[in-house]
């Protein structure tokens, strides 16, 4: 029951407080090029929380079970971007094979997405954060997956309707996207302090 | 065969050039590590050397003390002694953790040679909200813990700062960030304590 | 002889077109992710701008020494392969001369890894670009990414604790900005530097 108590913690912490967009800066230009309308917004957050929780797991087990406490442990970058580019590929083929309507779904943007910031951070904030056992790295993982595709997900609401707002010429695009950014990150600072 | 040559006439470049780099970052990597290694002993030994300023180095005394914390969760930290010129007892410092406001608290924890008093506390790592929680890095809020006696601490609201009791005074706004301080030091001081003088008892009956 | 003066006007401008024109930061919208994390202050925004200038000079110089060898459908694992090793060493640097840095950059040096900067360039210019374009192009648009990033800094750090470099400059009496420091302050004033950009932009064009 202890487990399941920190597993939960764990999980709403990382979508609600420590939202890997919001307040750790990852994944930052997915999230500005892929938000302007909701269903392509789900699409990318779905593909990235498939992408994210495979790849958070690798890492760890590639981490803990062979890295730790060897010289090799230098290599880690290495490792860990070349483990996540091919754990990228594979779920691309594997997808397309198998699966083809949920290819058509979100499979286009699993090549952009190996060289997003917010897989690669969160491997290394997994190893930051000295997250010592799988389960717990599992359930970081979606919920890191999970937190951004809430993200992206509110942004493409709200650029929809600015698209019918009175922006003014200086600001449409990326800089009024930026700003309204911001806003969300003040409003979900109000969730820090909540798990104690 | 010619899948094996196939497949080496196409991959050979990335084969010689993964072990070029390997070669590469191994051979950094065994230059400067020494160094590395320096840099981050060196910063734990500075950072008690502000809290404890006679002492000129540190040993750990006591290695791997558990502490109990909050539901259960057993956190481990190494007691280091501090030895002055003369090489007599300083102090003793500890790391200590705790769960802040945002995040985990790092603290050092000093106390004096006889373990009565606190010495002070720095932090070595936090997340708190700067301008608020940020704040139980000033010296209005450390200050009140240095000669603070070693024992349980409480935290109160409104007093004064400057008497220096086992009451401290929390810093307005940032109530739960000094709570969380006041907590990590209630929590290790006891078992701190009790190998302490568990070890001063056997050097003593020797 | 003849060659070099006509090419020289041409890396010149290769080395402009990085810093303004095609400014990976305002004009390309690459490389976000480190903008927003490392600019609370000028000094870490500073040191990140020379750890990319690093790697990009690096990457470029390998990438196009190559260039003629790569075979098409491994590229991206070689640039990958290339850039990792250099933000490997970069990262061993920081941690061994300058420790205070490396803490507070933390896990950002090795996001430099997928940093969409480095990768377009070796894939855009240095993969097909002799050596010496490509060490002027990785400088210009390691200078612009720099540039970019310590105003960035400038602005926030000024907002938030009036000091640059922590070298005071506004008077003590100026209540700091305690939002600058956080998220939203980046987000923020990010967005309204592009907004001022586009009208800059606009204007001369």
């Amino acid at each position: 029951m202890d487990t399941l108590n920190i597993l939960l913690m764990g999980f709403i912490s990382i979508v609600l407080i420590n939202n890997l967009v919001f307040t750790k800066f990852l994944g930052i230009c997915p999230y500005l090029g892929v938000s302007g309308r909701i269903d392509m917004a789900f699409g990318m957050g779905m593909a990235v929380t498939f992408v994210v929780t495979l790849s958070g797991t690798l890492t760890w087990l590639i981490d803990h079970l062979i890295l730790m406490g060897t010289p090799l442990e230098v290599t880690r970058y290495v490792c860990f971007i070349l483990v996540i580019a091919g754990a990228v590929q594979l779920v691309e083929m594997y997808v397309r094979k198998f699966f083809p309507s949920l290819y058509e779904s979100f499979g286009i943007f699993l090549p952009l997405i190996t060289t997003n910031c917010a897989i690669l951070g969160l491997c290394l904030f997994i190893n930051l954060w000295e997250i010592d056992n799988l389960l717990e790295a599992v359930v970081l993982s979606f919920g890191a997956g999970i937190g951004f595709t809430m993200a992206i997900c509110i942004m493409a609401g709200i650029r929809e309707n600015l698209n019918l707002a009175d922006v003014p010429e200086c600001l449409k695009g990326a800089p009024i996207t930026l700003i309204t950014a911001g806003l969300l990150t003040l409003a979900f600072m109000g969730f820090a302090g909540m798990i104690r | 065969m010619s899948k094996i040559k196939h497949f080496l006439e196409q991959s050979w470049l990335l084969i010689i050039s993964a072990f070029c780099f390997g070669l590469l970052i191994a051979v950094t990597n065994a230059a400067w590590s020494p160094r590395i290694q320096q840099n981050e002993k060196g910063k734990l030994n500075n950072l008690m050397t502000g809290l404890i300023t006679e002492a000129k180095n540190f040993q750990i005394t006591i290695e791997d003390v558990e502490v109990l914390g909050k539901k259960g969760k057993i956190t481990k930290t190494d007691i280091y002694q501090a030895l002055d010129d003369s090489g007599s007892s300083a102090g003793f410092a500890f790391v200590a953790t705790g769960a802040g406001f945002a995040d985990k608290i790092k603290l050092v924890i000093a106390v004096d040679a006889k373990c009565e008093k606190f010495l002070g506390f720095k932090v070595l790592s936090s997340n708190e909200t700067p301008g608020f929680g940020d704040r139980i890095k000033e010296d209005y809020f450390g200050d009140q813990f240095k000669k603070a006696p070693a024992g349980e601490l409480q935290l109160v609201k409104t007093g004064n700062p400057e008497t220096i009791d086992s009451e401290i005074v929390a810093i307005s706004g940032a109530t739960v960030s000094s709570e969380a301080v006041v907590k990590i030091f209630n929590t290790y001081i006891d078992k701190v304590k009790e190998q302490l003088q568990a070890k001063e008892l056997k050097t003593n009956g020797q | 002889m003849a060659n070099k003066t006509s090419s020289a006007p041409l890396l010149g401008e290769t080395f402009i077109v990085g810093l303004w024109r095609e400014n990976p930061v305002f004009r390309l919208l690459l490389g976000m992710c480190p903008t927003l994390a490392v600019t609370a202050a000028v000094k870490p925004a500073f040191t990140m701008g020379l750890c990319v200038i690093f790697v990009l000079l690096c990457s470029n110089i390998i990438v196009s020494l190559m260039r003629n060898l790569l075979k098409p459908h491994l590229r991206i694992l070689m640039f990958t392969l290339t850039i990792s090793t250099f933000v490997t060493i970069a990262d061993l640097f920081l941690r061994a001369f300058q420790p205070t840095m490396s803490e507070v950059l933390g896990p950002y040096v090795p996001l430099i890894i997928v940093n969409c900067i480095i990768i377009c360039r070796a894939e855009a210019c240095a993969s097909k670009n002799r050596l010496f374009v490509s060490i002027i192009d990785a400088l210009g648009m390691g200078a612009g990414f720099t540039v970019t990033l310590c105003v960035l800094a400038a602005v926030r750090e000024i907002l938030s604790t009036g000091a640059i470099w922590e070298i005071r400059i506004l008077p003590a009496g100026f209540v700091p900005w305690a939002a600058m420091r956080m998220p939203v302050g980046a987000f923020i004033t990010l967005g309204l530097l592009l907004g001022l950009v586009n009208v800059a932009t606009k204007r001369n064009a």
